[in-house]
């Protein structure tokens, strides 16, 4: 038997014993019990070693507010920190680590910061490291200096750097009633609303549902709280409306009644079932929530309160009676209310020895005083602890008699031996998801505590959370919230009845006892009473400054222990009340949450990817693919031992010697459709398409409302009425949008409907002075000669017997034509024309020599159509329609977008014969060590083997005046500096003969 | 933040995408007004309070809605369809919601 | 103009496309997905005033009368029609070339036509945990009461846009684009290994 452990009692299953790790040695524990539970009860009382200072820290809690037992869990190569052991649940082969410690937990060198007290103050970063630099060894260079040194000693676990390879889901969920907190008051809350026959969840942070009910010992419809509770869950979860969620964290609460939770699926299982994700990110949009989530005990701030063997009240009762281990065997209590008698009671009947209540009142009832009888504690009403003491485990504690008016301590020190001292400061209602639903918390001066707002979004709180304290208060309020979110009328049905111990509910306001030595406010971040003040006398006026300036209530816990006493604290240094001090208001998440619940499946390959319909022949056939946006695309067709350069040096020249087929299925198109589609295009478009005859197709360019480029795109007439409008790739998104909202909102008497249709249709593009020959080779129905194809010209016809469409355009400059079929046919039409090419040597080519092509022909894409660009920039004012107004059209003309000093397309050849890199800016002074005036810089760069040279595409200032002369190009970023000639963009066949054919 | 579009009925924010300022007026196409064409380019209202907003449910039914939202609550006090013409279906979305 | 010799279309799922059953299967198959390959999809659009003369073209064609209501629907089997945006309409036909037999009708009076039966890809997920993982991607209530029988939705996951009709009790069908048909699939696929799945 374990040290700790009670002979009975606790839910946990006895008969299982489970084995696991912490800190390398194993250990052993029962079914239910937590990591803190299961080490508690074999003995060990040293958890972790705090933040800054390195002090031994035992555990706090026994829930999700623990401050101090924080480990890491180690699942193969991951490791998870900082999770509370208090919510680990242990499986077999659990493996668990401490954490802030080297080398051990016992022997912590780092603990020599314990001595520098005094300095690592509040605010000693700050002061330290901050400000100008003086000398070689101060401010912000002193930072770097120590910043090493400092972030291996202060912290908290490390993060692993293993991949981790869990499987994360995101689950969407709509309910009349969400429920959160399974306690008395959550449980009454759902099963009326369940009976209402609304649809109900019921979420709950711990593994069992119950809350309170499955340690408070108390006697619930004449059987003991805990069973009460498990025949309610059992009710509700026999119902079809009712989902059950335990394990499932609610952590943020949103606008609309939308609720962000975590359920931990399978953290506690050794192994999971196939496709069981390891968590779960719930999205729930609630119609009503039952705010039930209960009340946290606060700590006493005194010296020494953090020593291992410290513990709040209620934590202890419930290791005793939920989880049968006792945190010692003399046990003392300090307590400023009564919540904690029950508490005493409760440990003394599970075996401990109940050395001393010691209790801030001088005033104690009469119940109360028979409740320390019964525990047959001393009771040392108008005392404090003023000390503990101890190494790395409690031996006993120093008391003094203490004024709870005055704050005042007198008479002597008196000693007690004790192993385990519990303390009570009260209680705070777990407000965080009401605050983070809009309304500022209210000061209780009775209950000494924030309680909520009133609602701001369709929430009804029950139980402690409103600062109703008792069970009985609980479930009365609980069914009232269950029947009120559901729609129902109020019950007069006799409730369950409650036979618990009496108590009042409200402390005395007393939050630190000021005497000698080490107050912990925020025992994560290890922010001292001391520092509290120390922040005032610097100025810290405004509780958020106070908050930042200590870092207190920032850790891993949020301040659920530390916000209210830290507080107190504030306001009295201030000598103002705690309501005129004002509480921070709590953000999401309520607790830590994993990434990868938020990244979900947008990860790795399920990541959304978007492939055209030729994409499995580019795979099979050596391409190199390249994501463009959401898109793959092939890069290059590499033979064995090819460069990229070389690869696409050899498409492009074979291209224009014979010819080249390029997948362009992933250009947007929309069809645009309707009585007045061609009067819409001439509004959208710079030019004209009213006046495009049917069958033939023409380029265009759309500018935004403020004047500049928006994209560019051949627009095909298939009909009277219907047109199919091409974008560039990156852009269809963006185009459509903006022709549905000229639609819908400025021109929404026009009888157009847009839709997008790029998915509808393969395309090829093929060009070379061969392309027509291919061709005519394989295509029926439709003859493809310069008559019936001329350029711009449109054909319907088949290939390998099926339809396809092909326009004659071209973006290599070379005679090209895109042949368009059904997205299904798009591989049997690209393989019919890839072997009717064979004789004729065509080559299929990618992205690479595309851009190679364009650039050689000086035609603009995104990256000269940049968003600060306009048509003249571009040289694209030929476009410019002088007969309509068109979008754009009244803002293109304004002064700063016609300067003559403004970027404009121009040519670049490096006259040094070395590659060129985007983005390198043109000088017209090379000064290498210290690069100034930037005449303009590259957009697009290539070796084009139709000039062998290497060229680019610039944006330059004065443009088409610079050309023929000389400047430099300058890119200290990778160190390219060199020669280049300014020429005009259009290097090659600027008359556009080959096109023409 | 739920948007209740007229059509889909209640859904969330991440299916919509903010459209601007719904209180500018479009100058005439052919209008040479500059000034005016400057104040429906880059003039925007930024209220704190009710506003009249552009939202385009782009991840569902496609359409523009014109939208009054509380800057400071963001509570939506309205929605219908920018474009008339087509029947409003308010009676589904009140069913949804 | 009638197709009638036209080869079997490539679906963009084959390579991704295993027949069986997958996943934590071994307590039975919790869900069946399968690619319906419709033969015929297409989008049908009113001008406003005019969707009760074309909902009585879609009746005349299709026999499908089209319910009252945003995102009504009816699903045959064979044939299925829902609103999925104002005045618009998915119709859709297992058999090929539906777009010919509406030609004529839908008049510019009317409205407009757009063929996309290359450009849409339906994915049928049906089981008694089809709506758990329907709601793993979808942030639509897919409980039946709220989305009745024959009803169509319009939703995205992430940048991919659906177009979601109620073909059964437990049975929905998914029209996405097909560039993204087979990445939604995977991803469906994967989603549907906790409940186990079977692949038709």
């Amino acid at each position: 038997m374990s040290p700790r452990r009670t002979e009975t009692g606790g839910r946990i299953d006895r008969l299982r014993t489970i084995r696991f790790t912490f800190d390398g040695a194993p250990y052993t524990g029962h079914a239910g019990d937590t990591l803190a539970s299961a080490l508690l009860a074999n003995g060990v009382t040293l958890f972790g070693r705090s933040f800054k200072y390195h002090r031994p820290r035992g555990v706090l809690s026994a829930g999700v507010e623990e401050p101090n037992a924080l480990v890491t869990v180690l699942r193969g190569e991951v490791r998870e920190p900082n999770i509370p052991a208090t919510m680990v649940e242990i499986y077999d082969g659990l493996v668990a680590v401490s954490q802030n410690r080297t080398p051990s937990l016992a022997w912590d060198i780092g603990a020599i910061n314990q001595l520098g007290g005094k300095i690592l103050s509040a605010g000693f970063y700050y002061k330290t490291f901050m400000g100008p630099v003086i000398g070689p060894l101060k401010g912000t260079r002193f930072w770097m200096f120590c910043e090493h040194f400092i972030r291996r000693a202060a912290g908290l676990g490390k993060a692993g750097t293993a991949p981790d390879p869990e499987r994360y889901e995101r689950m969407n969920a709509f309910c009349d009633v969400l429920v959160v907190g399974s306690g008395p008051a959550g449980l009454m809350a759902a099963k009326a609303a369940a009976d209402q026959g609304a649809r109900v969840i019921l979420a709950d942070l711990e593994a069992h549902f119950g809350g309170s009910a499955n340690w408070s010992g108390e006697t619930i419809d004449g059987m003991p709280a805990a069973d009460w509770a498990q025949r309610m869950v059992g009710q509700l979860g026999g119902n079809d409306n009712v989902r059950l969620l335990p394990r499932t964290t609610v952590w943020g609460y949103y606008d609309g009644n939308t609720l962000a939770a975590l359920e931990r699926v399978t953290d506690h299982k050794e192994v999971a079932a196939k496709g069981e994700p390891r968590q779960r990110y719930w999205a729930i949009r609630a119609g009503s929530v039952v705010l039930a989530t209960g009340s946290f005990e606060r700590p006493l701030v005194f010296p020494g309160n953090d020593r291992p063997g410290v513990m709040l009240a209620h934590a202890a009762e419930r290791y005793a009676n939920e989880y049968g281990v006792l945190p010692g065997q003399r046990i003392a209590l300090f307590t400023n209310n009564d919540s904690a008698y029950r508490s005493a009671v409760a440990l003394k009947k599970a075996g401990a020895a109940v050395v001393a209540i010691i209790d801030v009142r001088s005033d104690i009832s009469n119940e109360m005083r028979r409740m320390a009888s019964e525990a047959e504690a001393e009771l040392l009403a108008g005392h404090a602890v003023v000390a503990t003491e101890g190494g790395k485990a409690l031996t006993g504690l120093k008391v003094q008699r203490f004024d709870a008016m005055s704050g005042s301590l007198s008479g002597d020190e008196r000693s007690i031996h004790a192993d385990s001292l519990l303390m009570s400061g009260g209680w705070s209602p777990t407000i965080h998801l009401a605050s983070q639903a809009g309304a500022k918390a209210e000061w209780d001066p009775a209950r000494q505590a924030f309680l909520p707002p009133k609602p701001t979004q369709r929430w009804i709180g029950a139980g402690a959370f409103t600062g109703s304290f008792s069970t009985a208060e609980a479930i009365a309020e609980g069914r009232a919230a269950g029947l009120q979110a559901a729609g129902g009328a109020a019950s007069s049905a006799p409730l369950p009845i409650v036979e618990a111990v009496p108590g009042d509910p409200d402390p005395a306001p007393v939050f630190e006892i000021k005497a000698k030595g080490k107050s912990f406010v925020d025992f994560q971040h290890d922010v001292t009473a001391e520092d509290v003040r120390l922040a005032h006398r610097e100025g810290f006026v405004s509780v958020e400054h106070l908050k930042r300036y200590t870092t207190l209530g920032m850790a891993t816990d949020q301040g659920k222990n530390s916000n209210v006493p830290g507080l107190a604290i504030m306001a009295e240094a201030l000598g103002k009340p705690i309501p005129e001090v004002g509480t921070t208001r709590f953000r999401p998440p309520y607790t830590a949450v994993s990434i990868g619940s938020l990244a979900a499946e947008r990860f790795g390959d399920l990541k959304p990817e978007r492939l055209t319909p030729m994409h499995d022949w580019h795979i099979a056939n050596g391409a190199r693919m390249y994501s463009a946006g959401l898109w793959y695309r092939p890069m290059i067709y590499g033979l064995a031992g090819e460069t990229v350069e070389q690869a696409y040096v050899r498409e492009s020249k074979a291209t224009r010697e014979s010819a080249g087929i390029v997948d362009v299925s992933t250009l947007g198109k929309i069809a645009v459709q309707g009585p007045d589609a061609a009067a819409f295009l001439d509004r959208v478009y710079t030019n004209m398409f009213s006046t495009l005859a049917v069958g033939k197709a023409r380029y265009g360019l759309m500018l935004r409302e403020d004047g500049l480029a928006f994209d560019d795109g051949t627009t095909w007439r298939l009909g009277e009425q219907e047109f199919l409008m091409t974008t560039t790739t990156a852009n269809a998104g963006k185009v459509m949008q903006h022709l549905e909202y000229f639609l819908d909102v400025i021109w929404p008497e026009l009888k157009v409907t847009v839709t997008s249709v790029t998915d509808e249709w393969a395309g090829a593009a093929i060009g070379g002075p061969k392309a027509r020959v291919i061709l005519a080779a394989c295509v029926t129905g439709t003859a493809v000669d310069n008559a019936t194809l001329p350029f711009m010209g449109i054909v319907h016809g088949r290939i390998a017997g099926v339809p396809v469409m092909i326009c004659r355009l071209s973006f290599s400059g070379e005679m090209a034509f895109e042949v368009y079929s059904g997205a299904g046919y798009g591989t049997r039409v690209w393989e019919a024309l890839i072997e009717a090419g064979k004789p004729f040597g065509l080559v299929t080519y990618g992205l690479e020599a595309l851009g190679t092509m364009r650039i050689e022909k000086g035609h603009v894409t995104g990256a000269e159509i940049d968003g600060r660009t306009t048509a003249r920039d571009l040289h694209l004012d030929w476009m410019l329609s002088k007969k309509k107004p068109f979008i754009g059209s009244a803002m293109m003309d304004r002064e700063g977008l016609i300067a003559s000093d403004r970027l404009q397309l121009v040519g670049v050849v490096a006259l040094d014969n070395r590659p060129l890199n985007g983005g390198g800016h043109i000088v017209e002074e090379l000064d290498e060590a210290n690069p100034h005036d930037s005449l303009g810089h590259i957009t697009a760069c290539c070796y084009s083997p139709a000039l062998g040279k290497y060229i680019a595409l610039a944006l330059v200032k004065g443009g088409k005046a610079r050309h023929g002369t000389r400047a430099f190009v300058s890119d200290p970023l990778r160190n390219r500096f060199g020669p280049i000639e300014i020429v005009s963009n259009h290097f090659y066949d600027p008359d556009g003969s080959r096109m023409h054919g | 933040m739920l948007i209740t579009c007229p059509y889909c009925g209640p859904r969330d924010v991440i299916e919509f995408t903010y459209q601007g300022d719904g209180n500018r007026e479009r100058p005439q196409p052919a209008s040479q007004d500059l000034d005016a064409w400057n104040a429906y380019v880059y003039d925007r209202l930024n209220p704190a309070g009710d506003h009249n907003e552009i939202w385009q449910h782009s991840g569902g039914c496609r359409a523009h809605l014109r939208v009054v939202r509380n800057t400071i609550t963001h509570e939506i006090l309205s929605t219908a369809f920018a474009r008339g013409g087509h029947k409003s279906t308010e009676n589904r979305a009140e069913g949804r919601s | 103009m009638a197709e009638p010799h036209l080869p079997e279309r490539q679906s963009p799922l084959e390579p991704e496309h295993h027949p069986g059953s997958h996943g934590n299967f071994e307590h039975g198959v919790d869900v069946i997905l399968s690619e319906t390959r419709a033969g015929s999809i297409l989008q049908l659009a009113a001008w406003p005033g005019e969707e009760k003369r074309l909902i009585e073209i879609i009746r005349k064609v299709t026999g499908l009368a089209l319910p009252d209501g945003a995102g009504g629907g009816v699903n045959s089997g064979a044939r299925a029609v829902f609103g999925f945006a104002p005045g618009k309409f998915t119709v859709v036909d297992e058999a090929e070339g539906l777009a010919q037999a509406f030609a004529g009708s839908i008049t510019p009076a009317i409205g407009t036509l757009t063929d996309l039966s290359h450009g849409r890809t339906a994915i049928r997920i049906a089981g008694p945990k089809a709506e758990w993982v329907m709601a793993k991607f979808f942030a639509i209530d897919f409980a039946l009461p709220a989305f009745p029988l024959g009803a169509g939705r319009s939703t995205n996951h992430h940048d991919i846009f659906a177009q979601i009709q109620r073909s059964g009790a437990d049975q929905f069908d998914i029209y996405v684009f097909r560039s993204f048909a087979r990445s939604f699939w995977k991803a469906l696929c994967h989603a549907s290994e906790e409940v186990g799945y079977e692949v038709q």
